[in-house]
C-alpha cells in the first residue's frame, strides 16, 4: 500500500510546541523522581537512624538485596506466584464468561453493565468490602463458608497463613474477571465473519472453528489482556494493604507491600530505593513485552489495524 | 446432478426482502453466474445455496433431495470469498490442506492433492509462505485452490474478482474460464459486473430487487433481454432507451418519429444498442437526421452523443469520424432487426 | 438442544452476576444497619434501616472535606492531563518525526509505572519543595498516569477523524493550531469527554500516591478509609457509609462512559 498521508501540515514548528509541555511535565513528575530514586539507591539515606544522611555507599544496597535479603526474595517469589495464578485463572474464567455471553446471550448490555461493578470500585473499597465479609466473628462470607463446612468454627481466613493468599487471589479474581470478559467480548464482537464462513465451508465443526479461527484471530487481544493483567497484578498494593497489611507474618507481603514497609515503616530509604527500582524494572520489562506483542505485531504503522473494526 | 431453488424467499430481520420467490434450476458442469446490482439478492441466493443463510421459505434441493436445512459442511460445496478469507496464521500449504484435514484425509494423500492443485494454479512456489506475504492475485488463487482441492460438488464464488485491480481481474477471469474447461466443476459465480458475467457464464441469472428477471445464455441475455432492466444492465455503453408511443405503425417520442411497422399501438419504450446503430455518410430512406452533441474517443471506437428533438442516443462507431464536429448533422440508421420494444407499464419485452 | 444450552448459559451468567454483585450489595446494606445488625453472628438480610451513619461519619467525624479533596484532586488532575495531553495526542496523530513511536512508548511506560516505586522519591522531592499534604502534590502524582492515558486514548480518537477534515479546515483558512482547536477538538469531543471521565475515575480511586503524599488536611476519601479500621471496635456502619460514598458516584460515571471503556482500559488497542 502507498504511504499513509499524515494529514495537512502547514506549520511544522507547531509540533514541538504542542508536545513539549507534556514531555516536560513527565520529566518533572516521573523522570525526575525516577532518577532521584536511582541516586538514593546508592546512598545510605535513613530517616530513623541518626548519622545516615545520604552519603554515597556504592553498590552496598544492591549487594544487600541480592545476598542478604531473604524477605525480599520471598516477596518476589510470592508476587510471581500471585501474578501467575491470578492471570491464568482470571483469563480462563473471564474468557469462558465472554464466550458464554457471546454465543448464548443476545441482550447482554445489562449483564455487561452490572458486571463492571467490581472492577470500577476503588481497590481500597474492594479491600474494605472483603475485610467486612471475611471478618472472623461476624463476616457474612465466613458465616456461610462455615455453614457449608468449607472452613471450621475457629478459622478466620484473613489470619490463617495457608488460606490468606488463596483468599486474596480469589478476591482479585472477583474484581478483575469482568475486565477480561469485557475485553475478550469486545474482541469476539470485532471478529470478521468471513473467516468463520470460510472455515464452515471448508467443513470445520464448532471445536475446529474455535481452535483454527477464533483463537488465532484473538491472539493479539489475548496477549494484550494477559500482559495488562500481569502488569497490574504485579503492582497490586491497595487491597492487600487494607486486608492484611502483608500478614499474618509475611504470608501476603507482596513486593509492593514489602517496599512500602522498608521505606515508610523502617524509613530505610536508601535500601528502599533499590527495592523500588527492582519493582520498576520488572514492570518495565513486562511493559516492553506488551508493546512488542501487541502494538508491533504487524509493523508499527498498522498499530491499530490488527483489531480495529 | 440437478440443483434447484424452489420458490426460495429471504426476508431479513429488518424487513428487507432480499430474495423473492426464486425459482432456478441448473445442472452439473455449468458455470452459472448470478448477476445483479447491489441489493438484488444475488449474494443472498449464493449464501442460501451454501447453507450460510437460511431461507425464510421455499426449498433448495439437489437431485430432488431437500438440502434446505442441511448445515454447510454436509452439502459438499466450497466457497471463494471476496476478501479471500485465508487463515493468516497458516502457511499457504496448510490453507489449501485445511478442508482435507478437517475431512480426515490421510496425510500422504493431502500432500499429493495440495501439490497437484497448487501446480494447476501456479502457486506451487509459494506453498511455504504466509498469506500476508502474497499479492492479491496470489491470495485469490490460494482461495480458489482451497475451494477446489477436495473436489466439491459445487464451487461457489462470491464476487471473487472485485478486490483485484483491473489487469489482474482480466487475467484471473481468463484463468477461471480455463479452469472450468479443464476440470468441469460446477461453478456458481456472483458478480455485479456484466462483462464478467458475459465472458464466464454458461448461463446467467439476472436478478433485480430480489427477483429473477432472466435466466439464459449470455448470447440470449444480450440479444433478447427479457425486460428493460436486463437490456440496460447488460452491455456498455448501455442500450439506448426512448420512451414514447406507437400510433398506426409510427413511434413518437416528443417530435422524434420513426416507422415501426407490425408493432401494435400503445405506450412503449424502444431500445437499440449503441453498437448496432449504423452511421451513414448521406441520407437514405432508412436514415434519420440527428444533431451531434458530444464526441468521445474511446480508442479504437468513437462514441457519438446525438439528439433529435427529445430523443437522445449514444452511437458507437468503429471507424474514423474525423470530419464531424459538434453541431454536425449525422444520418443514422436504426436497423429494424436490432430494435427492442418493452411495455411502458412493466418493462417486459414485447413479443 | 440449543434452547437447553441457552437456558443453562443464562443460569450460569446470572449466578456469576449474583456473585459479582452480592459483596457490593452487602456493604451497601451495612451502611444502613444498626451496630447490632451489622455485628450479628448470623448475617442479617432484612432489617429496620438507620440513616445515622452518613451524617455521623461525614459531619461529626469530619469526613466531608475528604470528599471535597477527592473532587478537587480528580478534577484538577483531569484538567491538567487533558490540557497538556490532548495537544500531544494531536501531534502523535498527525505529525511524523523521527523517534515518534519510541516517545509514544515512553508515554505508555509512565502509565504502567508502579506507584510504589515512584512515590518514594516523589515524597522526598515534594518534601523538599514543601508541597506535601497539599492537593497539588496528589494532583501532580495522579497526572503521571492520567497524562499518558489522555495521550494514548486521544491519539486513537484523532486517528479516527479523516485527514481530509484537516485539509478542508486549512483550505478554509485555519492555522495549524486553529485546525486543532476549532475543528479537531470539537469533532473529538465525545472521546474527550469519555477520556475525562476515565481520568476522573482513575484519580478518584487512586490510593497509594495519596496515602503517602497527604496525611492530614489534604486527605482524599480513599486515604480516609484505612483510618476507620481499628483492631477493635471498628464502626462498620460508618466504614460502609464511606465506602458507598466513595464508590457510588464512580459507578454512575462508569455507566456513562461504558461505550468507551474498553478502549480506555486497553489504551486504544481494542475499540469496544
Amino acid at each position: 500500500m502507498i504511504n499513509r498521508r499524515m494529514g495537512a501540515i502547514v506549520d511544522r514548528g507547531m509540533a514541538p510546541l504542542l508536545l513539549i509541555p507534556s514531555v516536560l511535565l513527565l520529566l518533572l513528575i516521573l523522570v525526575g523522581p525516577f532518577l532521584y530514586m536511582v541516586w538514593t539507591g546508592f546512598t545510605d539515606l535513613h530517616f530513623a537512624l541518626p548519622g545516615r544522611e545520604g552519603s554515597f555507599v556504592g553498590f552496598d544496597n544492591f549487594r544487600r538485596l541480592v545476598r542478604e535479603d531473604h524477605i525480599f526474595w520471598h516477596s518476589f517469589l510470592l508476587t510471581l506466584k500471585f501474578v501467575v495464578w491470578v492471570v491464568i485463572i482470571e483469563f480462563i474464567a473471564g474468557f469462558a464468561l465472554a464466550l458464554l455471553l457471546f454465543h448464548f446471550i443476545q441482550k447482554r448490555r445489562l449483564f455487561l453493565t452490572l458486571l463492571l461493578v467490581p472492577m470500577m470500585l476503588a481497590p481500597v473499597a474492594v479491600g474494605l468490602i472483603w475485610k467486612l465479609l471475611l471478618q472472623g466473628d461476624f463476616g457474612m462470607v465466613t458465616y456461610y463458608l462455615r455453614l457449608i463446612g468449607v472452613i471450621d468454627e475457629r478459622t478466620a481466613i484473613l489470619s490463617d497463613s495457608s488460606l490468606v493468599l488463596p483468599a486474596i487471589m480469589l478476591i482479585d479474581l472477583w474484581q478483575w474477571t469482568p475486565f477480561v470478559t469485557l475485553i475478550m467480548l469486545a474482541g469476539l464482537l470485532s471478529l470478521p465473519r468471513e473467516p468463520y464462513e470460510a472455515a464452515v465451508m471448508d467443513g470445520a465443526g464448532p471445536l475446529q472453528l474455535f481452535r483454527d479461527v477464533t483463537l488465532p484471530l484473538l491472539r493479539p487481544i489475548i496477549a494484550l489482556v494477559l500482559l495488562l493483567r500481569g502488569i497490574d497484578a504485579f503492582k497490586e498494593f491497595d487491597k492487600v494493604f487494607i486486608l492484611t497489611g502483608g500478614g499474618p507474618g509475611i504470608a501476603t507481603e507482596l513486593l509492593s507491600i514489602y517496599t512500602y514497609r522498608v521505606n515508610f515503616k523502617d524509613w530505610d530509604l536508601g535500601y528502599g530505593a533499590v527495592c523500588a527500582f527492582m519493582v520498576y524494572l520488572v514492570v518495565l520489562i513486562l511493559c516492553a513485552v506488551f508493546y512488542k506483542a501487541v502494538f508491533w505485531g504487524g509493523g508499527q504503522r498498522s498499530r491499530r489495524a490488527g483489531f480495529a473494526r | 446432478m440437478t440443483i434447484s431453488f424452489d420458490q426460495v424467499s429471504k426476508v431479513f430481520a429488518d424487513g428487507t426482502i432480499a430474495l423473492d420467490n426464486l425459482r432456478l434450476e441448473f445442472n452439473q458442469g455449468e458455470f452459472i453466474v448470478l448477476l445483479g446490482p447491489s441489493g438484488s439478492g444475488k449474494t443472498t441466493a449464493c449464501r442460501i445455496l451454501a447453507g450460510l443463510e437460511q431461507a425464510t421459505s421455499g426449498s433448495v434441493s439437489i437431485d430432488g433431495r431437500d438440502i434446505t436445512k442441511l448445515p454447510p459442511r454436509e452439502r459438499n460445496m466450497s466457497m471463494v470469498f471476496q476478501n479471500y478469507a485465508l487463515y493468516s496464521h497458516k502457511t499457504v500449504f496448510e490453507n489449501i490442506a485445511y478442508p482435507l484435514r478437517v475431512r480426515k484425509i490421510a496425510t500422504g494423500q493431502i500432500d499429493e492433492k495440495v501439490r497437484e492443485i497448487a501446480q494447476l494454479l501456479q502457486i506451487d512456489a509459494f506453498l511455504n509462505r504466509r498469506p500476508s506475504q502474497l499479492s492479491g492475485g496470489q491470495a485469490q488463487r490460494v482461495a480458489v485452490a482451497r475451494a477446489l482441492v477436495w473436489n466439491p460438488d459445487i464451487c461457489l464464488m462470491d464476487e471473487p474478482l472485485s478486490n483485484l485491480d483491473a489487469i489482474l481481474r482480466l487475467q484471473t477471469r481468463t484463468e477461471l474460464k480455463r479452469l472450468h474447461g479443464d476440470l468441469g466443476h460446477t461453478f456458481v459465480f456472483v458478480t455485479h459486473d456484466q462483462e464478467e458475467a458475459m465472458t464466464l457464464g454458461t448461463r446467467i441469472a439476472v436478478l433485480n430487487e430480489g427477483k429473477l428477471v432472466q435466466f439464459d445464455t449470455p448470447k440470449r441475455v444480450y440479444h433478447e433481454p427479457a425486460t428493460r432492466f436486463v437490456a440496460e444492465f447488460i452491455g456498455r455503453p448501455a442500450m439506448n432507451i426512448i420512451d414514447g408511443e406507437i400510433e398506426a405503425g409510427i413511434f413518437h417520442a416528443g417530435g422524434f418519429e420513426i416507422s415501426v411497422p407490425q408493432q401494435p399501438d400503445g405506450p412503449v419504450a424502444m431500445g437499440i444498442r449503441p453498437e448496432q446503430i449504423v452511421l451513414r455518410d448521406r441520407a437514405t430512406d432508412d436514415t434519420i437526421e440527428f444533431e451531434l452533441d458530444v464526441i468521445e474517443l474511446v480508442e479504437p471506437d468513437t462514441l457519438l452523443f446525438v439528439k433529435n428533438n427529445e430523443a437522445a442516443l449514444v452511437v458507437r462507431v468503429l471507424r474514423e469520424v474525423g470530419q464531424l464536429e459538434r453541431g454536425s448533422v449525422v444520418h443514422l440508421e436504426l436497423p429494424r432487426e436490432n430494435r427492442h420494444f418493452f411495455e411502458a407499464l412493466n418493462g417486459r419485452r414485447r413479443i | 438442544m440449543t434452547r437447553a444450552w441457552k437456558t443453562a448459559a443464562l443460569a450460569a451468567v446470572i449466578v456469576v452476576l449474583v456473585l459479582m454483585l452480592l459483596p457490593y450489595l452487602w456493604i451497601f446494606l451495612t451502611s444502613f444497619k444498626t451496630r447490632l445488625d451489622a455485628l450479628a453472628d448470623i448475617p442479617v438480610w432484612a432489617f429496620a434501616p438507620t440513616f445515622d451513619h452518613y451524617p455521623k461519619v461525614f459531619i461529626d467525624k469530619g469526613y466531608l472535606p475528604l470528599v471535597w479533596n477527592s473532587i478537587i484532586v480528580a478534577t484538577f488532575s483531569t484538567v491538567l492531563s487533558l490540557v497538556v495531553g490532548a495537544p500531544a495526542a494531536y501531534v502523535f496523530a498527525r505529525f511524523d518525526f523521527r523517534g515518534k513511536e519510541d516517545l509514544f512508548f515512553f508515554f505508555l511506560t509512565t502509565r504502567m509505572a508502579p506507584p510504589i516505586s515512584i512515590v518514594v522519591p516523589m515524597f522526598l522531592l515534594f518534601t523538599t519543595l514543601g508541597i506535601t499534604d497539599k492537593p497539588i502534590a496528589v494532583i501532580l502524582a495522579h497526572t503521571t498516569f492520567n497524562l499518558s492515558l489522555v495521550v494514548w486514548m486521544m491519539r486513537g480518537f484523532f486517528d479516527d477523524i479523516p485527514r481530509d477534515i484537516d485539509e478542508a479546515a486549512m483550505m478554509d483558512g485555519h492555522s495549524q493550531f486553529g485546525t486543532f482547536l476549532k475543528i479537531l477538538v470539537p469533532l473529538a469531543a465525545p472521546g474527550l469527554a469519555a477520556t475525562a471521565v476515565l481520568c476522573f475515575i482513575l484519580s478518584w480511586n487512586e490510593f497509594l500516591y495519596a496515602f503517602i503524599l497527604v496525611a492530614f488536611e489534604g486527605r482524599t476519601l480513599t486515604v480516609g478509609i484505612p483510618g476507620l479500621i481499628t483492631p477493635h471496635g471498628t464502626l462498620w456502619g460508618q466504614v460502609a457509609a464511606v465506602a458507598v460514598v466513595a464508590t457510588l458516584p464512580i459507578l454512575v460515571f462508569t455507566f456513562i462512559v461504558q461505550k468507551h471503556l474498553v478502549r480506555g482500559l486497553t489504551f486504544g488497542a481494542v475499540k469496544g
